[in-house]
């Protein structure tokens, strides 16, 4: 019996962990996007370059930061949660 | 007598390596854990851990101030060496982001961007040593978050706190609490992007050169001897990995990190509220030294 | 001897990097900006110093350069003065030298009339004396009696005059 409930355990901090990071989706196509609208940029003004790859660069890092929010919880379901839940379902069976 | 400095400045990162080799104990297979207690001082609230990451932060900084002491030995102000036109183009070039970024009112802040570009920076680039890299601790960054957050909050109090009290409730007053989790969450966004780009990068890192070690297992394998147990494809590989998640993520991440820094501290200051009410204080304070001293004269 | 998990938040460790992180800015700007602020500022005024310098030497020379100017024009002036006077001079002294050299011969030329005229009157006279006393002998003779002198003085006077006037 406890062997299935820590089964069940892991098994759903990983599925969490993986539906996390679904959240991977968001910051990759608006980075996409903002890479794009920084090539077009650079195309129509090419003396603009460095200061348009600065702000992309700096943009996309804030982009980013939703898909590491998700990267820190798959982190914690994955390596933390596991066995925290473990340690309160032995102590609740006693 | 500068290069005892500069020797000076390369032997905290082989004294942190030195401590890797003989204090941690090696791991085995896949285990992404955070850094390794040395031991733990006891105090109130769950105790002070003495972990790698603070080591090494603290090897970073001792590295860092022999390497200061390095550049700023002999300076001179003709006939200027090479070190010197390094040093002064670096200072120059704070200076510069300084002012572009956060305006004049704000020049004394270079030492302390320079600081945390150099701190992030140089502790993201410890993994290229094989050491923990005190970034991905989540502790060091927060610490740096709350402190850039005391900063921000700091310069938005100093037309008044009413000032400040009354920003929260800016467009419409029952907006207040959505305000006050922004104000929060910016030092905890902060904290965790640059932890998390760090951490994922050497997660990814480890898993991928796990992945080689038994991809090469089982290509290899089957040749006798100890040959079959050289784990060929780690050779080479991960390093092309090491920089982009070491190199560039750490030194983007840094710049990120003074980047954001400059910004939130330079945008929540109001500037010019702040220069008018200091106008009227010293014309006040002007006024009343006029009228003390037509006082005094018309005693006399 | 054990790991920390991946997250643990833990107040102490905190503050403690905070704490380090003011002091490596206390570091850098001690030991980074301040001396490099100084030596740069220092630079800075030598820098104006040298110019400062060189602008006053180059002030110095120009005044130099003016003056020497003045001199030379000043020179050049003098020299064509003197040049001129000289010519002025030569100028002069040649028209007094042709107006005494032309009263000299003028002078000249009329002494040499007048002397051309004294002989002239000379010889008119002694030819005259002469006829006189030739035409008194011959009369003398011819007539035969002595001629009152005072009587045909007049008469032979007249004739001479005729006769020189001729």
């Amino acid at each position: 019996m406890l062997e299935l409930a820590i089964g069940i355990i892991l098994g759903g901090c990983a599925l969490g962990a993986g539906c996390a990071m679904i959240a991977g989706i968001g910051p990759g196509i608006g980075e996409g996007n903002a890479v794009a609208a920084a090539c077009e940029a650079i195309g129509r003004q090419p003396e603009c370059q460095s200061t348009v790859t600065t702000t992309m660069l700096m943009g996309c890092a804030v982009a980013e930061t939703t898909g590491l929010y998700a990267l820190v919880i798959a982190i914690l379901l994955l390596f933390v949660a596991p066995g925290r839940f473990v340690n309160i379902l032995i102590n609740a069976i006693g | 007598m500068s290069i005892v400095f500069l020797i000076l400045s390369v032997l905290p990162i082989i004294a942190g390596i030195l401590i890797k080799v003989l204090f941690v104990p090696a791991a085995d297979g896949i285990d992404i854990t955070g850094a390794h207690v040395f031991f733990t001082i006891d105090l109130p609230l769950g105790g002070l851990p003495i972990t790698e990451a603070q080591v090494n932060s603290w090897l970073v900084i001792l590295s860092i101030m022999f390497f200061c002491l390095f550049l700023t030995h002999g300076l001179k102000t003709k006939n200027i060496s090479n070190k010197q036109v390094i040093v002064e183009f670096l200072v120059e070039k704070v200076d510069g982001l300084i002012k572009a970024n956060m305006g004049e009112y704000f020049m004394g802040f270079a030492p302390f961007i320079a600081a945390i570009l150099s701190l992030s920076a140089l502790s993201s680039l410890m993994s290229l040593f094989g050491l923990f890299p005190p970034t991905s601790d989540i502790n060091i960054v927060g610490g740096w978050a709350i402190l850039v957050f005391i900063l921000i909050t700091y310069y938005k109090m100093k037309c008044g706190p009413l000032i400040y009290a009354k920003s929260f409730g800016d467009p419409v007053p029952f907006l207040a609490p959505l305000n006050i989790i922004s104000e929060v969450a910016t030092p905890i966004s902060m904290a965790f992007r640059h932890y998390g780009n760090v951490l994922s990068g050497s997660i990814i890192s480890m898993l991928i050169a796990v992945a080689l070690a038994n991809l090469s297992n089982l290509v290899f394998g089957w040749i006798p001897g100890f040959v079959g147990d050289i784990p060929f494809f780690r050779m080479g590989i991960p390093a092309v990995l090491s920089i982009y998640f070491d190199l560039f993520s750490g030194c983007l991440q840094a710049f990120i990190f003074a980047m954001l820094t400059m910004l939130y501290v330079a945008g929540g200051f109001p500037q010019d509220e702040y220069m008018r009410r200091k106008a009227a204080r010293k014309a006040a304070r002007e006024k009343a030294s006029a009228e003390s001293v037509a006082a005094d004269a018309a005693e006399a | 001897m054990n790991n920390l998990d991946i997250i643990s938040v833990n107040i102490w460790q905190i503050a403690l990097s905070l704490i380090n992180l003011v002091i490596l800015f206390l570091i850098l700007k001690k030991l980074l900006f301040k001396p490099v602020k100084k030596i740069i500022a220092e630079r800075e005024k030598e820098i104006m110093a040298e110019y400062d310098k060189a602008s006053a030497t180059n002030a110095e020379a120009e005044e130099l350069k003016a003056s020497w100017e003045e001199k030379m024009s000043g020179a050049q002036a003098r020299a064509d003065e003197i040049i001129q006077d000289a010519v002025d001079k030569a100028d002069r002294r040649n028209e007094v030298m042709l107006y005494e050299t032309r009263e000299k011969a003028e002078a000249i030329i009329k002494k040499a009339k007048a002397d051309a005229d004294r002989d002239l009157r000379d010889a008119q006279e002694s030819i005259r004396q002469e006829i006189i006393s030739v035409s008194t002998a011959l009369s003398e003779k011819i007539i035969g009696r002595e001629i009152n002198m005072d009587d045909h003085r007049d008469l032979i006077d007249s004739f001479i005059d005729n006769m020189g006037d001729e």
